[in-house]
């Protein structure tokens, strides 16, 4: 966008400065290609805790391995980087030793729903208070481009230079199914949408998925590109309720539509509030009311 | 070839350590009734000499019979036998075959039917574990009475006089049984008896036997007559009943005991029988008779084991049945001798 | 009388579904009520359903001993067929009682009477009569057969009795009546058979000392030992022979507010658990070999990003799934050495239950205090097997052992991964304002940011394996222990595990026999206390190293870390090594040293 007035860089550092934005961000300079949708996801987070007001140190962000990996080492706030595939159950170990901290998961689709797709479900069905941030890029980007879970059919890579034949999976329907409490899905080119999807998922009191669409615009020059997203992305029908499982099921269907927003929403006792009750039910004190207290 | 031996006594395994002798590759089976390996019964006395270790007692080492590859079923009853299958069964529901069968049971203690309700009254000495229960039933210089009298009762009382308890003997018909004594040398014999410091009570008929309350000897013998005498233990030896109950079904011939031929063998070809048990033929008194005491018992367990191994030999005695008079006046039986 | 040296072993054995557990379960508590010493080992079979062989054996004795006995002095036949093949174990003179009127007609060979040695002595009793009797019910035989044992050794039967009401609270009053009511016919009928065997049971000595002591399993002093120390999560997944670990823990850890979450898998145990650790809390997790070998990458990350987590491992018969329900000693290897890269953590191998408890409490105070995931290698026969432990009034175990970093720096200058002397650096958990940083699986410098430069690496390798060495020195446990003739001897036996009591056991019966000899214990396998262990090595003119696995994995990493050759005993049999079979070794490493002198 063209502007007639000129833009010095000197103000804009101290707008942002000012904005608090920075509060959340550590002094590491970000390693993703220019371009790439994480720096959108980057902005969104820290947007979205400066929203909440939360304390740096009461923010844990889990990682496992691909291109967001890195992602904690931007942040200022605790961080653990894991393995591949492994984030899930490592951020529900944070979780359940203290519930205080907002823990924030990232990762891709190679990390979540390949070598991690075991333990998306588990994590759903508990209800466990974190929220996920899934960045889809349908490629394995940091090891070069080769076909991932989510790449569509057709999909040429190092790996699959007879074109991908795997039909691709529909993470949206695999959460809604699995009983996930809140289900969204975002676009890195609506980076606006994307910050303020980020704030509900942390804010939602249970496990939040949101599944965020984004190119890889290294390794992927035909297929999720931005042009292509473009087209295709579009709001979720305004009639949709976000409260009705099956609709969201019936939405996450239309694979062509690609809707961002809330799919899905309720409010159910976290995996927290479960072993709290256990607790008391035993004559304990419970770890919650105790950190209350 | 299974060869089953029932009884674990000297005729028994005699017959064994024959048969394993002469046939060093069949399969042996001893079937007891009792817990132990054999022992010495006759020794059973010295428990009163302070000998209470059973394994005392044992005429082989537990490692006889793994050396012999002998086999031995102990606490293993026989209740039935069925020839034409052959097979034995046992009181805890196995099935047993064999190819050839020694009856060794033996006997138990005869007891006369007038005192059958008085049997909880009254102590055998016909195993190891009675032996042991009167030795804790009688005390220093306790008095043990004694009915009947056999031979084995007058063995038991010698011991017993030694080891300086007393013995009152009830005496009657079947006193120095399996000795038949004329009425007219009774008396001698009695008075043997007396010079071995037994107490003989003669021509009275016990009663009844009762538990006597509050102090004093544990028991009362009672006369017919009304009157009565205490003692520590009182204790049948009237003579023995062949062990045949098992038998009743198997079409084998039986009087008293298993009648034999002096082959020892009985109505069926695959059937000895050798022992207490047994009655043999005898071509000299026209009749099947009983021979009692350590060697002929052995003797029949020898005689036996041949025959089952393809010998043709008869049994013989050796032994000179009569009771003695000794020149000090006290008396001797030959059946008191064992090995 | 009272200078009888009670020991005996009981061994009961029957199909599942005789109630053959359970009336060990109860002859061990009475016993242990009673005052005796107690050890017990039972054999389960794999299956749940079907009629699969189970053995209750109990060891009962009035001094310490430390291991079982490879001879029995008394078995009691619940099923003929399961019991038969464990006839031979029954010493000489010992007894063996079993059902006089089974149900129904066997062919021959298949009652239990037809196969005991004529040094053996039987006692058939009409279990199932006695039981329909005495309950109207023959299920009660199992009862009926214990009650024949207490009597028939006058066992004290007010013990039995309230071992049984306390087995069956939980059910209804009528099911206490008619156990009682068969133990009782049994008690009875044993009291008045009179007894051949040569078994003696004396009374128990020095009661008092032994009255607070409590009888518990390896895995339920784990579990107390946990406890104690503070535990505040645990995820697991169930995997035999760990199990009875997470099932105690959820009863119990609730009361103390503490977490436990049965996971998906052993990877998400193990990662939740480093989370856990992470996070601040004293978090554990419990499994066996194949769950184990799942973890080892987890593991790595724990290593490499130096957090505290305890891993409980109980061995089972390998590889693969194996023998689930046997006992062995072959993951020594993956426990010191599994996973990538130069992975060096601790590992613990307690001897004997109470071992169980102090490993589990020290353990804690290692992984926080040494920023390390610490192992607690465990094996069946130790997870499963019962003693008589006495703990200590005043819980040991230390809380808050995490080095902190100074409040009043600020997170500019914190560097999580200080290099300092002793190698342990000042550690921050999230929520802590002043330590913030990010944990990571990369090799990374001391503020934790990822770094691949050669120096760096070699520094932070160096750090991660030396600060290890402190644990040698950890106060208040014993990681080797010298037991036997002190100076020279002529035959060492150096031992880890379960195996351990064995050796002891042999050893000690060595020793009677006029063999110099002494046996040394290693609790910690990793880092090895290498200079106590060269120490020892040197005193022996002959080592032994008795282990339950095929290549001798203890052997190869004594001999491989100090040169030394030592003679190897190892079975691979599914069950704890034989005292016996230990003795031989021991009389025959004398023996050759005694033919090399003569020869010389």
């Amino acid at each position: 966008m063209y502007s007639e007035h000129p833009v010095y860089l000197e103000d804009k550092l101290e707008e942002i400065r000012d904005s608090g934005r920075l509060r959340y961000r550590s002094k590491s300079m970000p390693t993703w290609c220019p371009g790439c949708g994480y720096y959108s996801m980057t902005e969104g987070v820290t947007w979205a805790l400066n929203e909440t007001g939360v304390r740096n140190e009461d923010v844990v962000i889990v990682s496992g391995i691909g291109c967001a990996s890195r992602f904690p080492f931007f942040m200022k706030t605790y961080g653990f980087h894991t393995l591949h595939g492994r984030t899930l159950p490592v951020a529900t170990g944070i979780k359940l030793a203290n519930d205080k901290l907002t823990v924030i998961v990232v990762g891709g689709d190679g990390d979540g729903f390949a070598i991690g797709g075991g333990h998306i479900p588990h994590v759903a069905r508990r209800n466990v208070d974190i929220t996920y941030l899934l960045f889809d890029n349908g490629i394995y980007g940091l090891t070069k481009g080769q076909v991932s879970p989510t790449s569509a059919i057709g999909f040429t890579t190092p790996t699959s230079p007879f074109e991908n034949h795997d039909q691709p999976l529909n993470p949206l329907m695999m959460l809604l199914s699995y009983g996930a409490s809140w289900v969204g899905q975002a676009y890195a080119g609506q980076p606006d949408h994307l910050a303020e999807m980020i704030r509900a998922a942390i804010a939602h009191r249970g496990f939040s998925y949101l599944h965020i669409l984004s190119p890889c615009v290294t390794f992927d020059k035909t297929d999720l590109t931005y042009h292509n997203l473009d087209l295709s992305v579009q709001d979720l029908p305004e009639d949709h309720d976000q409260t009705d499982r099956l609709a969201a099921i019936r939405e996450a269907t239309k694979v062509d539509r690609r809707s961002v927003g809330l799919y899905y929403v309720e409010e159910r006792p976290t995996l927290s509030d479960s072993l709290d009750e256990i607790v008391v039910r035993a004559g304990g004190k419970a770890a919650q009311q105790a950190g209350a207290g | 070839m299974h060869r089953v031996i029932i009884g674990n006594g000297i005729a028994g395994s005699h017959a064994a350590a024959v048969l394993r002798e002469r046939d060093p590759g069949s399969q042996i089976t001893i079937i007891s009734a009792g817990a132990l390996l054999f022992y010495n019964r006759y020794e059973l006395p010295d428990v009163f000499r302070g000998r209470c270790d059973w394994v005392d007692y044992l005429v082989y080492p537990p490692d006889y019979y793994q050396d012999n590859n002998i086999k031995l079923r102990r606490k293993s009853l026989v209740t039935e036998v069925n020839t034409g299958k052959r097979t034995l069964t046992l009181a805890h529901r196995e099935l047993v075959s064999y190819d050839q069968l020694l009856v060794a049971t033996g006997g138990s203690a005869y007891v006369p039917e007038r005192l059958l309700d008085s049997i909880p009254l009254m102590h055998n000495f016909n195993n190891f574990r009675v032996a042991m229960t009167v030795r804790n039933a009688l005390p220093d210089g306790g008095v043990v009475i004694m009915l009947g009298g056999d031979a084995m009762g007058l063995d038991l009382a010698r011991t017993l006089i030694k080891t300086r308890h007393k013995v009152i003997l009830i005496a009657g018909d079947r006193t120095f049984w399996p000795h038949g004594i004329t009425l007219e040398d009774r008396p001698r014999y009695l008075r043997g008896l007396e010079k071995m410091h037994l107490q003989v009570i003669d021509e009275k008929q016990v009663d009844r036997i009762e538990q006597s309350n509050g102090k004093g000897p544990a028991r009362r013998v009672v006369f017919s007559d009304g009157s009565d005498i205490s003692g520590d233990v009182v204790m049948p030896f009237y003579g023995l009943t062949p062990s045949v109950d098992f038998m009743s079904h198997a079409g084998i011939d039986i009087e008293r005991g298993i009648l034999v031929d002096p082959q020892l063998q009985t109505t069926r070809n695959d059937i000895w029988a050798a022992g207490d048990v047994c009655q043999i033929w005898s071509p000299e008194h026209n009749a099947y008779r009983f021979y009692y005491g350590w060697k002929n018992v052995k003797m029949m367990g020898d005689v036996a084991a041949r025959n089952m191994t393809g010998d043709d030999v008869s049994f013989t005695t050796t032994v000179d049945e009569a009771l003695q008079i000794k020149a000090d006046g006290t008396i001797y039986s030959p059946f008191w001798e064992h090995d | 009388m009272t200078s009888i040296h009670t020991d005996v072993q009981i061994g009961i054995c029957g199909s599942a579904g005789d109630g053959t557990i359970a009336v060990g379960d109860i002859l061990k508590r009475a016993m242990a009520r009673a005052g005796y010493r107690v050890i017990a080992f039972d054999e389960y079979p794999a299956e749940i359903r079907g009629f699969g062989k189970c053995v209750a054996r109990t060891r009962i004795t009035t001094e310490p001993v430390y291991s079982m006995k490879s001879e029995t002095d008394i078995l009691v036949s619940l099923n003929d067929a399961h019991a038969i093949p464990h006839v031979a174990e029954v010493r000489d003179f010992g007894a063996v009682v079993y059902d006089l009127a089974p149900i129904s007609m066997v062919d021959e060979g298949w009652h239990i009477s037809g196969h005991l040695n004529p040094g053996q002595l039987p006692y058939g009793l009409a279990m199932r009569e006695m039981s329909e009797q005495a309950t109207g019910s023959s299920r009660s035989r199992n009862m009926v057969a214990l009650g024949f044992i207490a009597g028939l050794y006058q066992l004290p039967r007010p013990a039995f009795i309230d071992a049984i009401v306390a087995k069956f609270q939980t059910k209804a009053a009528a099911v206490t009546e008619s156990n009682v009511a068969a133990f009782n016919a049994g008690y009875d009928n044993g009291a008045g058979t009179y007894r051949f065997d040569k078994v003696e049971v004396g009374p128990p000595a020095r009661r008092t000392r032994l009255q607070d002591s409590t009888m518990m399993t390896g895995n339920a002093a784990v579990v107390r030992g946990c406890l104690d120390a503070g535990i505040e999560t645990f995820f697991g997944y169930p995997i035999t022979p760990a199990t009875s670990i997470m099932e105690r823990l959820s009863v119990e850890m609730p009361k103390h507010g503490a977490r436990l979450l049965q996971t998906e898998d052993e990877i998400s145990a193990i990662s939740a658990t480093i989370g856990a650790g992470f996070a601040g809390a004293r978090a554990a997790t419990a499994t066996s070999g194949p769950g184990f070998a799942l973890m080892s990458e987890m593991m790595g990350l724990g290593v490499m990003a130096e957090v505290p987590a305890v891993v409980f491992v109980s061995q089972r018969g390998g590889p693969s799934t194996g023998m689930p329900t046997k006992t062995e000693q072959s993951d020594l290897n993956i426990a010191v050495f599994g996973g990538h890269g130069d992975a060096r953590r601790i590992v613990l191998a307690p001897t004997n239950v109470e071992g169980c408890w102090r490993c589990a409490g020290r353990a804690f105070e290692m992984a926080e205090a040494y920023q390390t995931p610490v192992v607690v290698l465990l094996d069946l026969y130790l997870s499963n097997r019962y003693e008589t432990v006495a703990f200590p009034k005043k819980n040991p175990f230390l809380r808050d052992m995490c080095k902190k970093p100074a409040r009043d720096k600020g997170d500019a200058t914190y560097r999580r991964f200080e290099l300092t002397v002793d190698g342990v650096s000042p550690r921050a958990i999230p929520g802590e304002a002043h330590g913030i940083h990010t944990a990571t699986g990369l090799e990374h410098n001391e503020f934790g940011r990822p770094n691949d430069l050669s120096d760096m690496h070699f520094q932070m390798t160096e750090k991660r394996h030396e600060k290890l060495n402190a644990a040698l020195k950890h106060p208040d446990i014993t990681i080797y222990k010298r037991f036997g003739d002190s100076g020279e001897v002529e035959v060492g036996l150096l031992a880890w595990g379960s195996t351990f009591g064995e050796a002891l056991e042999a050893m000690l019966l060595a020793r009677d026999e006029g063999i110099r000899c002494a046996a040394m214990k290693v609790v910690m396998l990793s880092p090895l206390p290498v200079k106590p262990i060269k120490r020892f090595l040197k005193d022996c003119k002959e080592v032994i190293v008795p282990e339950l696995n095929y290549e001798g994995q203890f052997a190869n990493l004594v001999s491989g870390t100090l040169g030394r050759s030592v003679i190897r005993l190892n079975r691979v049999t599914g069950k704890p090594m034989a005292v016996a079979e230990i003795l031989d070794a021991i009389r025959s490493a004398a023996g050759k040293r005694k033919l090399r002198k003569s020869v010389a």
